[in-house]
């Protein structure tokens, strides 16, 4: 997947107001909570086919560090 | 574990919730309104049932059962056993089953029994009710209750909890069938090192009640309760039901040499829709096989797989084999391969 691809249907999924960028920290996002996490691991299951664990959750940064956490190889 | 029992079969079930609808506009103090739309998409919650402060679990229990006894005219001197499953029971002593057979006008001769189990309480229930069963003559009855009243051990300022849950009761009617080709499965898994993620510290006796139990804690999120609530490790459990219970419902299709196709419904507790159709998706079963009816009562514990089940009460007399999942506190979960297409199902009571 394209990684802009990525960052925008990840942020119609999660329905956040503001765009998402490569480098944003989504923890900072005031929209980010639990139930934004469980979007967030439904989407990555159903786009990649990989579970997130909450340990995974709690360690995501960044939308880069998620994409690492994926697999750089899954985007182009 | 593993169980097989042949010849034992679910009679009849009726439920009943409390009249009193919950929306999730009462809760607007602690989620605005875009992340109350969140919540409604992801966890699937629009309204809950919670009973008024004198209704107990064992009063709804009470008019679930009561219900099954008049319809079926049955002698009451045939139910030899009464289980009671619930987390919210009528007093700490006496145990509540043992209320239940004097108000239900039940024989002295009889085993009553309480369960405390959580959501996976169904299956539990369900496997205990069977194993007795199995051991009784041709037309001698066990009667299964499951009751909770979840919204009296809630914080209604922790958003972890509140929204979550409501309350109602079932009662299941089991016994032998004319037929030993009847066959049924069951499987459980627990997994006791993370009993602290769904708990109520205070009010047992490992940690007795205090002055203390009764002040209210904030979490770093602001959410408040006492040690007398029930506090959840929403994480935790989310974690543990995404990697667990799936495979454990394809051992239980391997224990017993069945193919996932030959499965008519899945019916999940009902916990959090965004988690029932994750399971869904990961054992690949198409949607119509997965009744849902969290939006309307909430997770409901162990009472939530028979009250689905009298929520689709017309769908299953074609069906020849349901499996159920139950998953929750403790940790533990559960999952069981039965038929209930002879079943009778009666329409939700309201009381």
């Amino acid at each position: 997947m394209e990684k802009s691809v990525f960052l925008s249907r990840l942020q119609e999924e999660l329905e956040f107001e503001s765009e998402l960028e490569l480098n944003i920290n989504i923890k900072d996002i005031d929209e980010w909570d639990s139930m934004a996490a469980m979007v967030l691991i439904g989407f990555v299951s159903d786009e990649f086919g990989m579970t997130l664990n909450a340990d995974d959750i709690e360690a995501i940064t960044t939308i880069e560090s998620l994409i690492e956490k994926i697999g750089q190889d899954k985007f182009n | 574990m593993f169980q097989k029992f042949n010849g034992v079969a679910i009679e009849h079930i009726s439920s009943c919730v409390p009249l009193r609808r919950i929306e999730n506009s009462f809760f607007k103090s602690l989620l605005n309104e875009k992340e109350t739309k969140m919540f409604e998409k992801t966890v699937g919650i629009l309204e809950r049932r919670w009973a008024d402060v004198n209704v107990t679990a064992s009063d709804l229990g009470y008019h679930a059962a009561i219900e099954i006894l008049n319809k079926n005219n049955i002698a009451k001197k045939s139910i030899k056993s009464v289980i009671f499953l619930s987390q919210t029971s009528d007093f700490k002593i006496p145990f509540t089953s043992n209320i239940l057979q004097n108000r239900l006008g039940l024989g002295r001769e009889i085993l009553c029994l309480d369960i405390n189990a959580g959501c996976a309480g169904f299956i539990q229930g369900l496997s205990t009710a069977y194993s007795i069963a199995n051991t009784l003559k041709k037309d001698e009855k066990v009667v299964l209750i499951v009751a909770e009243t979840l919204s009296k051990i809630l914080s209604n300022a922790d958003r972890s909890t509140t929204m979550l849950f409501g309350d109602g009761a079932s009662a299941i009617l089991i016994s032998k069938t004319e037929n030993e080709t009847d066959e049924s499965f069951f499987n459980f898994y627990s997994d006791g090192g993370k009993s602290d993620a769904i708990m109520i510290p205070d009010g047992g006796f490992r940690n007795v009640v205090t002055e203390d139990s009764f002040k209210t804690i904030s979490d770093e999120k602001n959410n408040t309760k006492s040690r007398l609530q029930l506090a959840m490790d929403g994480p935790s459990v989310f974690d543990f039901t995404l990697r667990e219970i799936y495979p454990s419902i394809l051992e239980l299709l391997e224990y017993c040499q069945h193919d996932l196709s030959e499965v008519d419904k899945f019916l999940f507790h009902q916990s959090n829709k965004f988690i029932i159709k994750q399971i869904a998706a990961k054992l690949s079963i198409s949607e119509d096989k997965v009744p849902i009816n969290i939006q309307d009562y909430g997770n409901t514990s162990g009472v939530s797989i028979p009250l689905l089940i009298s929520s689709f009460r017309n769908d299953f007399s074609k069906t020849s084999k349901i499996i159920c999942s139950g998953y929750g506190s403790g940790l533990n979960w559960g999952n069981c391969i039965i038929d209930i297409s002879k079943t009778k199902i009666e329409r939700i009571k309201e009381i």
